[in-house]
């Protein structure tokens, strides 16, 4: 990753030069929700993947987990939002940026169990039209997640493009959580 | 060398997916390269530890066998329908023309295979798998061949029983994941040879049906719940 010399002149009024970095880093996310997709649906699922030892059953590991996931994601947006200033009379404290990083990265290891047991266990369904869902909004969230990660690190992109990708991980794990776990909770009580 | 941490975020994900997808294969029992093999220590086990905690249950000695489920469809031809469910090795079957054909019936399901019976020399034979069951059954001398797919609730197998002036009323729907159903109610279910006669609309919603002055409370019977069995 060589970085650009600052010296390279700006070229104000084109977002494209920025814009174009987001390419490559759309295709691999692009390819990871493709791939996700395809291997649920090629792959035989087992209806067997490990468990954790103190629920009653995958489907409670997993909402719990989810929901984990969930809660780290609305930090994500709360914290985002301070750090952009959206939050009237609320100064970004220094610590903000850390507290992003940290449940994000909480959000998305929280997220993987989930996945490999969906993918492993379960495969691409379309049965129902939540079950669609949920499996269309999960390999996409991952997409959307790899792509906003190979992003992040790159400079002079368009201002609206972490906001805009952070909102594109936020609705899909949004999307995920109500197909899954608050259809799960809602269905068969909240228990673990 | 610094490697920037978003993508070490990626890479840690990526490296725990892949542990836990391994661990899980790992831990998936594989299926057996002679039936013979496995079919000796799954009922062996079952009769040994009939603990619901099990993680392991019998049914799941082959790939891709689940230990609960439920299936439903029309038979090859569309003359009735069968419903199937499987809990944790027991298997209770219903089909059904909608009319006068009709047959319950019950078995083991092991390995992937069913082998089941009922009243009337009613006999039902399949393979199953996650997605659907393949094989044939016969009722009141019919034979019919299907292939059910794995349905989900609402759709799949309910039961109402009543005892009205003495007599047993048993009746059975099978609703297809299409939402369309048939159902048969047998007046004097007690009887060696009930006959049927086709069962009011179940609605599913209330799990209800009406028949004549006699309300019929249906349960579903479910192998992924349990219910019913």
């Amino acid at each position: 990753m060589a970085t650009q010399p600052h010296t390279a002149p700006p070229r104000p009024g084109r977002a494209d030069s920025g814009a174009a970095k987001l390419v490559v880093p759309s295709l691999i996310g692009a390819l990871v929700a493709l791939t996700l997709g395809v291997y649920g649906h090629l792959h035989n699922p087992t209806g067997y993947a490990i468990n954790i030892a103190g629920f009653s059953s995958p489907g409670a590991v997993k909402s719990w987990l989810a929901t984990g996931a969930f809660a780290f994601a609305l930090v994500q947006v709360g914290s985002a939002l301070v750090m952009y200033g959206k939050v009237p009379r609320v100064a970004a404290p220094s610590w903000i940026g850390g507290l992003h990083r940290w449940s994000g990265r909480a959000a998305f290891l929280l997220a993987v169990p989930v996945a490999v047991h969906c993918l492993y266990a379960l495969g691409f369904q379309h049965y129902s039209t939540r079950v669609l869902v949920h499996s269309l909004l999960g390999c996409a969230f991952f997409g959307a997640f790899t792509i906003k990660m190979l992003v992040l690190p790159k400079s002079e992109l368009p201002s609206w493009t972490l906001p805009a990708l952070g909102a594109l991980v936020f609705t899909a794990l949004t999307g995920v959580w109500f197909t899954s776990a608050y259809w799960f909770f809602s269905t068969f009580g909240i228990r673990h | 060398m610094k490697i920037k941490t978003p993508y070490l975020t990626l890479l840690t994900g990526a490296a725990l997916g892949v542990v836990l997808l391994v661990a899980s294969m790992l831990a998936t029992p594989k299926a057996p390269a002679a039936p013979a093999a496995a079919a000796t220590p799954a009922p062996a086990s079952s009769a040994a530890q009939p603990s619901p905690a099990s993680p392991t249950p019998t049914a799941t000695a082959v790939a891709n066998v689940p230990a609960r489920a439920n299936y439903a469809g029309e038979v090859n031809g569309g003359g009735a329908s069968v419903a199937i469910s499987i809990h944790r090795g027991q298997a209770i079957a219903y089909v059904c023309n909608g009319s006068v054909i009709e047959a319950w019936l019950t078995g083991t399901a092991a390995n992937g295979h069913l082998t089941m019976t009922g009243k009337g020399h009613a006999r039902l034979s399949a393979t199953y798998r996650t997605k659907r069951a393949v094989g044939h059954v016969v009722a009141h001398g019919v034979r019919y061949t299907f292939s059910a797919p794995a349905v989900h609730k609402p759709s799949g197998l309910y039961r109402a029983i009543a005892v009205v002036r003495g007599a047993k009323i048993k009746a059975g729907w099978i609703v297809l994941p299409d939402g369309t159903q048939v159902g048969s109610l047998e007046r004097n279910a007690n009887a060696a040879a009930p006959s049927a006669k086709p069962a009011p609309m179940l609605d599913v919603t209330t799990g209800t049906a009406q028949d004549g002055d006699t309300v019929l409370v249906a349960t579903p019977v479910s192998g992924v719940t349990g219910s019913g069995f």
